[in-house]
């Protein structure tokens, strides 16, 4: 379990999300937005009765807006005492890479460098692996204007 | 078993299990302050607690320990294996005496005796631990079934989590059942179930949360006890036990408040001596309050004692090295009292029994700040100390208005809710000054947020469209934020947002109501703030309103439930504001009820007796220069109407009576009640005399309250005073009896006729108010001009 990773893709790029840290990958319909908050906070959403922050993947690695097409896959993350909800635009796989993983040395852009943890391989292909607490921090300038 | 003697047992128990750890760690390295620290706290604690429950044995032992270890930490004595191991035994045997306690069995006392010996310096020869185990297997019988049990938060909350789920399954169940089925059968089931899950609901949700009441309810006890033991009178008042709080938070304030009040009682309030001789009062007052301020729950604690000496406590910090004398000397008065919050400093003159050990008040700031709490104190030498607390209200259930601004839905919670004014009216107009929008609402003029602006939310209403929610947040001033639409009042659950949405400043919490959609709870202190609303001056200008809003066709009138459930209505520019007062405000005095509030008391009027209630919901209604109190039972809208209404036949309370949306309601005759209330609390030093020649049904059950309440003494023909009547009322022709016209003499006679078109001096239709009043006023004065 410790060593599994959750394929998902985020800004059009397939990367490793670490499954211990998830909860649960749901499918969201509804998002109640929320004005004022950075550009990565997408609202909230009501997981039966927990209400969760849903947070705009795409945009707290500084890709820009998520778009919103009335449905989208979230995974469920616990950070701190709060319950967060990643939007992603695919749910791949979980999956156990054959190598651990190791840093990351290629330039990448400061949003991603941000949430990068390193990459892992999986069938030949070197996906990165993100923090989800880095998403849920979001971007410093992502913050509204 | 007593409930205090449960939760003691309880508390130990917990406390001393996360004490293992402390207790080996001390063995381990006797000179770690740290450890020796919280293991005297516990001991202390223990004492404390013994000492109001009455529990000699423990408090012995436990006392033993404390003043061993005291000495310890005030290096008077290097903690060795030996004292270690002494004051292990004892803290064995408190475990093993509270275990008992509770199963009610006997704890041979042989050797206690030999665990305290143990504990004076080279008295460790003593072998206690093989004595601690022979008693441990005494004790190993089956401990006898408790009727409280304890259980870890997270599983009520994972139960609360679940019901939660089931409530919003069965809605949804509901709705697809009223679009499909229309059989009765399944209808009465699904009644059923829903029943069952909404009180399933409810004893959940009171699993988790509790009246503070409980918490507060040990005090009487515990300051009655502690008085007599230090031969000190004090009055407790308890005021807000009905705050509602999270059952863990209660948990975690017990100690703090516990402390708080000890110390109040043992330095705070002085021993009738000395009072007496500072002119105070023999007994001291302690007053212990809760309140929810704002999305805070404050818990005050007061005395009228002695207060703090803050130059001691700084004498005392430079003396024992905590501060340096420099900086004491630059030090605010506030943060000199901050001081009492420092480890080990005590102003106590002399240790007691009680505390006084400069435990105390370090404890009660780290348990309150640990649940993100904050402590403060006020003092005013010879005059008192006041300490508050105030701690989150997370996950409290909090009563809350929703509103909407454009799209978007958002809760307010009440109790920073004064009014609510629709925008445009003539009571509220909106208007510039420099760019920022403020409103005159009566005379006041408030700054305006406009809600939807101040969020960026798209929204199609108008300014004039707006309602406007009269906000008074906990430490800040009054303004007004303009919303499109108000919804309903609610109890709302309220849980802290992610940190994301904290940081913007303007809301208080997350909240899930019924419809399943997640929603703000605003937090108005932080609107006015982020929005930059300066603090007014007390000192307004002159409202600049046109006064002739009087003669406008519509008023704005306030619509609400009476007291005896009959809708009433009473022009909003009358009322101040609609609050609720708590009972203990509300007294019988001086010949009527009167609220105390804000040093000020008014009377209080209603359209019948109070009913019994913890708390009253009343209009404060003004004319300007006076107030009185107004009880309501609860207010339902405000409205436009046209003042004109269908006249009552006799003045009163009751103006007459409109219609409203097809509604017959009772208008309240504002000027009758302000008449009314000072007539009755200005009453002339003699009142009038009025004796009723006839005794017929009418005048007994007609006149006399007529008379009565226009302010005149009512006597009968056969009263001992009848001889001192300022004048006589007749019905009809009815003649004097013999014996009254002998008593009369001169004393003047009005006689009222059952006929509308009486005629004469003196004579009046007996269903013409002013005319009689007229007429009783103006016999009177000749009589007494005459006398």
């Amino acid at each position: 379990m410790n060593n599994l990773y959750l394929l998902v893709t985020i800004a059009g790029n397939r990367v490793a999300l670490p499954a211990v840290t998830i909860e649960s990958v749901v499918e969201i319909d509804d998002i109640e937005r929320v004005p004022l908050v950075a550009n990565h906070i997408a609202g909230l959403f009501a997981l039966r009765s927990r209400v969760l922050t849903v947070i705009d993947s795409q945009a707290a690695v500084g890709q820009g807006a998520f778009t919103w097409t009335g449905y989208a896959q979230a995974v469920i993350v616990n950070c701190e005492g709060h319950g967060y909800a990643l939007l992603v635009e695919n749910v791949d796989d979980v999956v156990e890479p054959e190598a651990p993983i190791t840093p990351c040395r290629a330039a990448m852009s400061p949003g991603w460098e941000r949430v990068a943890q390193g990459t892992i391989e999986i069938g030949g292909a070197v996906l990165l692996v993100v923090d989800p607490a880095a998403l849920v921090a979001g971007t410093t300038d992502a913050m509204a204007a | 078993m007593d409930d205090l003697l449960v939760d003691f047992i309880a508390e130990t128990r917990e406390t001393l299990e996360a004490l293992t750890g402390e207790i080996v760690a001390w063995e381990a390295a006797p000179a770690d302050r740290t450890r020796l620290d919280s293991i005297f706290r516990f001991v202390h604690t223990v004492k404390g607690s013994c000492g109001f429950l009455n529990l000699p044995r423990l408090e012995k032992l436990s006392h033993a320990a404390e003043d061993v270890l005291a000495d310890c930490r005030a290096d008077r004595r290097q903690p060795d294996q030996m004292l270690v191991t002494a004051v292990l035994a004892v803290i064995d045997r408190i475990a093993e005496l509270t275990n008992a306690l509770e199963s009610g069995e006997g704890v041979s006392d042989h050797d206690d005796a030999a665990l305290v010996a143990a504990l004076a310096p080279g008295g460790g020869k003593q072998q206690p631990e093989t004595d601690v185990a022979a008693t441990v297997v005494q004790t190993s019988t089956p401990r006898s079934a408790s009727r409280s049990i304890r259980l870890p938060i997270d599983l009520l909350d994972r139960m609360m989590a679940g019901v939660s789920d089931m409530v919003l399954a069965r809605n949804d169940l509901s709705r697809r059942l009223r679009e499909t089925s229309s059989d009765p059968a399944v209808e009465g089931a699904f009644e059923r179930l829903s029943l069952c899950i909404g009180e399933m609901r409810d004893s959940i949700t009171r699993t988790r949360m509790a009246r503070i009441e409980n918490l507060f309810s040990a005090l009487p006890r515990m300051v009655r006890d502690l008085a007599n033991e230090l031969g000190k009178h004090v009055i407790l008042e308890i005021d807000g036990g009905d705050v509602e709080l999270d059952r863990e938070m209660i948990e975690m304030i017990r100690d703090p408040l516990t402390h708080i009040v000890r110390n109040a009682i043992d330095h705070g309030i002085e021993p009738p001596a000395e009072r007496a001789a500072r002119g105070k009062p023999l007994s001291g007052k302690l007053r212990v309050s809760a309140r929810q301020a704002g999305n805070q729950i404050a818990i005050e604690v007061s005395d009228d004692g002695g207060g703090i000496d803050s130059d001691r406590i700084v004498e005392k910090a430079v003396a024992s090295g905590v501060l340096s004398a420099e900086k004491a000397a630059a030090m605010s008065a506030h943060g000199r009292l901050q001081l009492i919050f420092a480890a080990g400093l005590s102003t106590a003159q002399k240790i007691t029994s009680i505390s006084g050990r400069g435990v105390g008040m370090d404890v009660v700031r780290a348990n309150v700040e640990r649940i993100g709490g904050v402590v403060d104190v006020e003092s005013r030498l010879g005059q008192g100390v006041r300490l508050s607390m105030k701690v989150p209200l997370t996950l409290t259930i909090i009563p809350a208005l929703t509103i909407s601004a454009g799209q978007h839905q958002f809760a307010i919670p009440r109790s920073a809710i004064e009014e609510l004014v629709r925008a445009g009216s003539e009571s509220a107009q909106l208007g510039e000054l420099g760019g920022a929008k403020i409103v005159n609402i009566r005379g006041r003029r408030l700054p305006v947020v406009m809600l939807a602006s101040f969020l960026k939310i798209d929204s199609q209403c108008t300014e004039n469209q707006t309602t406007l929610v009269v906000l008074k947040p906990a430490g800040g001033d009054q303004y007004a934020l303009a919303v499109d639409a108000i919804h309903d009042h609610e109890e709302l659950v309220v849980r802290p947002a992610a940190p994301a949405l904290m940081a913007v400043g303007v809301y208080a919490g997350t909240t899930l109501p019924d419809n399943s959609h997640p929603m703000l709870l605003l937090d108005p202190a932080g609107i006015a703030a982020v929005a930059g609303i300066s603090r007014q001056s007390d000192e307004q200008e002159e409202a600049d309103q046109p006064q002739d809003a009087l003669l406008d066709e519509h008023v704005q009138t306030l619509l609400f439930h009476d007291l005896d459930g009959v809708e009433r209505a009473i022009p909003l520019g009358l009322v101040e504001r609609i609050e609720e007062v708590s009972a203990s405000l509300v007294s019988f005095v001086a010949g009527r009820m009167r609220l105390t509030q804000e040093d000020r008391i008014v009377p209080l009027m209603s359209c019948g007796d109070l009913p019994q209630s913890e708390k009253y919901r009343v209009l404060r209604v003004t004319d300007g220069e006076v107030g009185i109190a107004y009880a309501i039972s609860d207010v339902i809208d405000i409205i436009s109407m046209d003042p004109m209404c269908e006249r009552a036949l006799e003045p009163g309370l009751i103006a007459g009576v409109a219609l409203v949306e097809g509604r017959p309601v009772e208008i309240i005759d504002g000027y009758w009640l302000f008449a009314h209330a000072h007539q009755e609390s200005a009453a002339p030093a003699r009142a009038l005399v009025c004796l009723l020649a006839s005794d017929d049904p009418w005048s007994k059950r007609v006149l006399a309250p007529l008379l009565r309440s226009g302010g005149y003494r009512v006597i009968t023909a056969d009263a001992e005073e009848a001889g001192q009547a300022d004048v006589i009322i007749m019905c009809d022709d009815k003649p004097l009896s013999d014996d009254l016209a002998a008593n009369a003499g001169s004393t003047p006679v009005v006689h009222l006729s059952s006929r509308v078109d009486a005629q004469g001096e003196d004579v009046v239709y007996r269903y013409d108010r002013d005319r009689l009043f007229e007429t009783l006023r103006t016999t009177a004065e000749r009589r007494r001009a005459s006398r």
